[in-house]
């Protein structure tokens, strides 16, 4: 079953392509519907739904106060972790953070990061002693395929509406987190030999390799990731950009309509 | 394990709880069946601010081979809590106590599943907890009864997982956060609505005779509440059509 199921799956894949269509009969560069709930989890201080097709994920942010690295005595610590716990799919066993997890976290991590979207400096609570740390918990429920987006959106949208805990860890009030932009992604596979964004399920199954992009509010690009098996040509990669900073910019919209 | 009380309050004068409950008052149930698209069984349930998923996977081949059981299914049951699920973040991964809960859920699971009918099979149950405020073991067990009857899995009843206490040396249903971290006495238990048979059971604290008693009357009241909420979530997810 799996050797034969996908290479059958490929075939049809290629097939579709060919005819300039999907397995699910979107478009290219079409989205499934995306659906996001912020603000819905007791406990969590910033939270976020992401349902995008079969995908479902939670991501939850949690803060806590640790001494600063020596270097940068003022400036508070983020962190992503990420599960891809058996309760996801069928084919995740359980177990210690698999590569596959490790690299959602730390992609997803970058974009965040990378974008300066977070004031580092506003995180500090005592200069060289003591600094807020941001801790974001990616929790998939349900892997229909893409949940790199799924992770990242929700990611930022439970961001954008945390608020820091600092009556609990008496400190102060509490204040809403401060973000500065909202850096989006998005992630196209090649199926059937093109690109396509938004990959489900069968076609991560039968597809290649995947690209993933972090475009700012700017456009400007903050984080890139190639994963699994596969090539590229520098000319695909230009079709796939264009197509991002449009996918990129429903997104953003998305997350900042559900700000209140 | 139990808190002391002393200091905290934890009953009005009027014989009422901080949150307006009476004593023998369930927390706000909602459940759904079939929420997660790619499990073969799945439920949602939301019980008081706790929030569980279950998913459900199977049967399938039981392995490693050293697993499986020659005239039934093994049920492997894993209830984990989300980093985020808790007031401190708390570290991924199996500890002490998810490991305990999933044990005695698998075992209280198997005394209701058809499990003879799937021999050397596997049936998986995966109970994420993403919102802790006291009580999640019960609300897991729910969630899990309902993702099995959802995956159309033969058994011969559902659980329903409830608990009642004892704050201020007053029986009271269902502990919330407050009530559980000082009061005296819980006693969560899994009960097969239909039948009365009790597949889960603990307790921790201090309870008389009497005060088990009324404990254990209140849990049977309340898990014929839930066990309607259950069969609605999965006639409802049946009628969608979508499950």
């Amino acid at each position: 079953m799996v050797q034969l199921v996908p290479q059958l799956l490929r075939q049809q894949l290629a097939e579709l392509a060919a005819n300039d269509e999907r397995i699910d009969g979107r478009s290219r560069w079409q989205s499934r519907d995306v659906e996001l709930e912020v603000d819905i989890l007791y406990n969590a201080e910033g939270s976020a739904k992401v349902v995008m097709g079969d995908t479902i994920v939670y991501v939850g942010v949690k803060f806590d106060t640790a001494a600063p690295y020596s270097d940068r005595p003022t400036s508070g610590s983020l962190m992503t972790g990420a599960e891809l716990r058996p309760v996801a799919h069928r084919k995740y066993e359980p177990g210690p953070p698999s590569p596959e997890s490790i690299e959602l976290g730390r992609v997803v991590d970058r974009g965040i990061r990378e974008s300066g979207c977070m004031d580092m400096e506003s995180l500090c609570i005592v200069p060289g002693e003591s600094v807020w740390r941001v801790m974001i918990d990616l929790h998939v429920l349900s892997d229909g395929g893409n949940i790199f987006d799924a992770c990242a959106t929700a990611a930022i949208a439970a961001l954008r509406t945390a608020t820091v805990p600092a009556k609990r860890f008496d400190v102060g009030e509490d204040f809403k987190l401060e973000l500065k932009s909202t850096p989006v992604m998005c992630s196209f596979t090649r199926v059937g030999g093109r690109y396509v964004y938004d990959a489900n399920e069968a076609e991560e199954l039968g597809g290649d390799e995947r690209v993933h992009i972090t475009l700012g509010d700017e456009g400007h690009l903050h984080s890139l990731q190639k994963g699994l098996k596969g090539v590229l040509m520098p000319e695909e990669f230009a079709e796939i950009l264009a197509q991002a900073g449009d996918k990129c910019a429903e997104l953003r919209e998305l997350i900042h309509s559900k700000e209140a | 394990m139990m808190g002391g009380y002393g200091d905290i309050k934890l009953l009005n004068d009027d014989g009422t709880r901080l949150d307006g409950r009476a004593v023998d008052e369930l927390r706000p149930v909602e459940i759904k069946a079939g929420v997660l698209p790619v499990a073969d069984g799945s439920a949602w349930v939301k019980h008081g601010l706790n929030v569980a998923v279950a998913a459900v996977y199977g049967p399938m081949e039981a392995h490693p081979r050293k697993i499986q059981r020659q005239d039934r299914a093994v049920i492997d049951v894993r209830y984990n809590m989300a980093p985020f699920s808790t007031s401190d973040r708390i570290r991924p991964g199996f500890n002490r106590r998810s490991r305990e809960i999933s044990k005695v859920t698998a075992e209280a699971l198997e005394s209701v599943v058809l499990v003879e009918r799937f021999p050397r099979s596997k049936i998986r149950v995966e109970i994420e907890i993403l919102a802790a405020e006291a009580g999640t073991r019960c609300v897991g067990i729910t969630a899990a009864s309902v993702a099995l009857a959802d995956a159309g899995i033969p058994m011969r009843d559902m659980i329903v997982g409830v608990a009642s206490g004892k704050i201020e040396d007053v029986v009271v249903l269902d502990l919330d956060k407050a009530e559980d971290n000082y009061g005296q006495a819980d006693l969560p238990m899994g009960i097969l609505p239909n039948t009365g048979e009790i597949a889960f059971l603990q307790m921790d604290g201090d309870l008389s005779v009497e005060e088990y008693n009324l404990a254990c009357e209140y849990n049977y009241k309340a898990a014929s509440e839930i066990h309607e909420l259950m069969k609605q979530a999965l006639l409802d997810s049946a009628s969608r059509g979508d499950a």
